[in-house]
């Protein structure tokens, strides 16, 4: 970690030119997002307006929106559903990604530390299951799903996402695994610690940088998937990316406004987890390139 | 009774044989170290007899029982690892409470153990960090604490000052020695570098290829090397070892180097005429200067001179043999390279070794 610390000054080294010149990259990389946060406060004839604006009065009619409806026929604006689907995105793709992460240390710890004849190719085929593109497996997926009743239901859907976890968990949680010096494992054994305590008082405790960033990973991926949630989660269990699509459309076209404000409070979590586990999620994607 | 006692322990990795019949028998209190190149089976031998490396055959006695398929935890035993292996994520009183809380150990002796320990290894004022924020040497001590403070009846220490610096590693040896005087555990010390076993073991194994070569004193090791392999691995620098054959000499045998015959001293030698054989003489035994009277003397030509601040190491040409020797500093400033010399080698001083098998002849 001294390393890290040390860094701001190397960067300080590096002069002006190279500091305005990333800035430069990082605002074209952010400008998307800063865009669609920007049109969150605008009117619809500010969002639509041509050439944009980027001055405006800002309001916070589209976030009003997003969970209140007016409507022709009643006299009070009607709740929308809303609340309900950022709930299932979080509790979906936070229980799906948790259990991944469980099943996936484990299996991982395994196959780093109990090699068998054959490891090579178990690793290369689960990864095969992630070769796929979802279109291709969605409609067997989906009548399989139909048939046993999984359609629509939490554990339909937090089942498969719980798969889709696994292998990127168990390559990520594998190679956190394999930095560790095994000695560390030896020398608890022989100071009386049984197999149980060496893997969770041992060697759970040095990665858990790694399993940190393994969760947040998972958890973007997990978060931004449409395509499976489209096709098989129902009116109870629909996530945000689904219902976000279906404002489209309709007697009043696209409304960019709604849209971009469901976009930003759907960055919101995503960007508190993130911001939570930093220090946690620098160590573990530079974990064993800083480790002396 | 040995108090430890390997035999006939047999280790494979595959196609590779790690340990190939290994055995020996440690006596209980005794210093004893293991020598030998790396890859000679030294860790894996440590490793066997914690009981971290199953074996394909052989056993493995500690104190009176039988511990060939006893599990590693509860065998009494306790290592220092090259990498120290120290538990990065707790505390160094954590590192050192963890073997006592794993045998039960009551909090408060704990405590008071933990204090002793880290005492008698100075590193008190460390109790509270984590090993990353150590220095190499308090790591090193810790390590050493962690394996003490149970109290085992067998320390097993595998290159323990591998990853140390120089000057370190001679106060660890020193420290080493200490240890091993003030607490009378038995202990066996793995390493590859000569010094360390002739300096701290009170017995010494040389290992090669999985399996004991020689198992002698320090002091009989370095008089008496059983083969080339000994005798080129004990003793800094290695002893010189030249090509020759035996011929008939006056009253006795003498060996014929090429470049000059040497008659042995001592009369039947059991060496047969026309034999092959390699010849030993130690850097230290060659003296410079003509001195009839002690031995023979030799034209020699002065090829490189190597200064070590006390002594300085020549390395000769003797014919077309090279050979190095090594005088007091003072005396090798005055040795020109390129200029030729004379020295005296005693024939008392000469170990002859078979040709082919490279077994001590005589």
């Amino acid at each position: 970690m001294a390393r890290i610390g040390s860094r701001p000054r190397e960067i300080g080294k590096a002069g002006w030119g190279w500091t305005a010149f990333t800035s430069v990259v990082s605002l074209i990389y952010f400008f998307p997002v800063l865009w669609i946060i920007l049109t969150a406060f605008k009117t619809r004839s500010d969002a639509l307006a041509v050439p944009p604006k980027f001055f405006f009065t800002p309001t916070l009619q589209n976030f009003t929106n997003v969970f209140f409806r007016e409507s022709i026929t009643a006299q009070a604006a009607q709740a929308t559903e809303f609340p309900l689907y950022f709930f299932n995105s979080i509790f979906i793709a936070g229980t799906s990604v948790f259990l991944a992460l469980i099943l996936g240390t484990l299996a991982a710890y395994g196959f780093s530390r109990y090699p068998l004849r054959g490891n090579d190719t178990y690793l290369f085929v689960i990864l095969t299951t992630r070769m796929l593109p979802p279109i291709v497996v969605i409609i067997p997926i989906f009548l399989m799903f139909r048939l046993t009743g999984l359609a629509g239901s939490y554990w339909g859907i937090i089942l498969l996402y719980t798969a889709f976890n696994i292998p990127f968990s168990v390559w990520l949680v594998k190679s956190f695994f394999d930095e560790l010096n095994p000695e560390i494992e030896d020398a608890a054994r022989m100071d009386g610690a049984g197999e149980k305590r060496v893997f969770f008082a041992m060697c759970l405790p040095q990665i858990l940088a790694g399993l940190a960033a393994t969760f947040v990973f998972g958890m973007i991926l997990t978060w931004n998937e449409f395509i499976f949630a489209l096709l098989l989660t129902g009116v109870e269990t629909r996530t945000v990316p689904v219902a976000m699509a279906r404002t489209m459309g309709g007697e009043i076209g696209v409304d960019y406004g709604l849209l971009a404000a469901i976009v930003t409070l759907f960055l919101i979590p995503i960007f508190v987890v993130t911001y939570i586990l930093q220090n946690q999620l620098l160590r573990g994607v530079t974990f064993g390139t800083v480790k002396k | 009774m040995a108090h430890l006692r390997v035999s006939d322990v047999v280790r494979r990795y595959g196609s590779v044989t790690a340990l190939d019949g290994m055995s020996f028998a440690v006596e209980e209190g005794e210093f004893y170290c293991i020598l030998g190149p790396s890859s000679a089976g030294k860790t894996t031998t440590l490793r066997a007899i914690a009981g971290l490396e199953p074996l394909e055959s052989g056993s493995i006695e500690f104190a009176g029982r039988d511990m060939t398929r006893a599990p590693v935890q509860g065998r009494g035993m306790a290592m220092i690892f090259q990498t120290f292996a120290l538990y990065p994520h707790m505390t160094v009183a954590k590192n050192f409470a963890y073997p006592l809380e794993r045998d039960g150990v009551g909090r408060a002796e704990i405590e008071q153990r933990v204090g002793e320990v880290a005492e008698l290894l100075r590193v008190t004022h460390t109790l509270n960090r984590k090993p990353d924020t150590l220095s190499g040497g308090e790591q090193q001590r810790v390590a050493i604490g962690r394996a003490l403070v149970r109290r085992p009846k067998l320390l097993l220490l595998d290159e323990p000052l591998t990853n140390l610096d120089a000057k370190l590693r001679h106060d660890t040896r020193a420290e080493f020695k200490r240890l091993h005087r003030e607490l009378g555990m038995t202990m066996l010390y793995a390493t590859p570098d000569q010094l360390e076993a002739l300096t701290m073991g009170q017995r010494v194994a040389v290992i090669r290829d999985g399996r004991v070569v020689q198992i002698e004193t320090p002091r009989h090791l370095y008089e008496r090397p059983l083969n080339t392999y000994v005798a080129g691995l004990v003793g800094a620098p290695a002893m010189n070892l030249l090509r020759g054959r035996v011929a008939a000499g006056n009253g006795g045998a003498m060996l014929d180097l090429g470049f000059a015959g040497i008659d042995l001293a001592h009369g039947d030698t059991g060496l047969t005429p026309g034999e092959p054989v390699v010849v030993g003489i130690r850097p230290h035994d060659i003296r410079l200067g003509a001195d009839t009277g002690r031995g023979r003397v030799l034209e020699a030509q002065v090829h490189l001179r190597e200064p070590l601040g006390d002594v300085t190491v020549v390395d000769l040409r003797l014919g077309d043999a090279a050979a190095k020797m090594v005088v007091r500093e003072e005396v090798g400033v005055g040795l020109v390279e390129g200029s030729g010399i004379e020295v005296t080698i005693d024939p008392a001083d000469l170990h002859v070794f078979h040709a082919e098998t490279g077994t001590r002849l005589g």
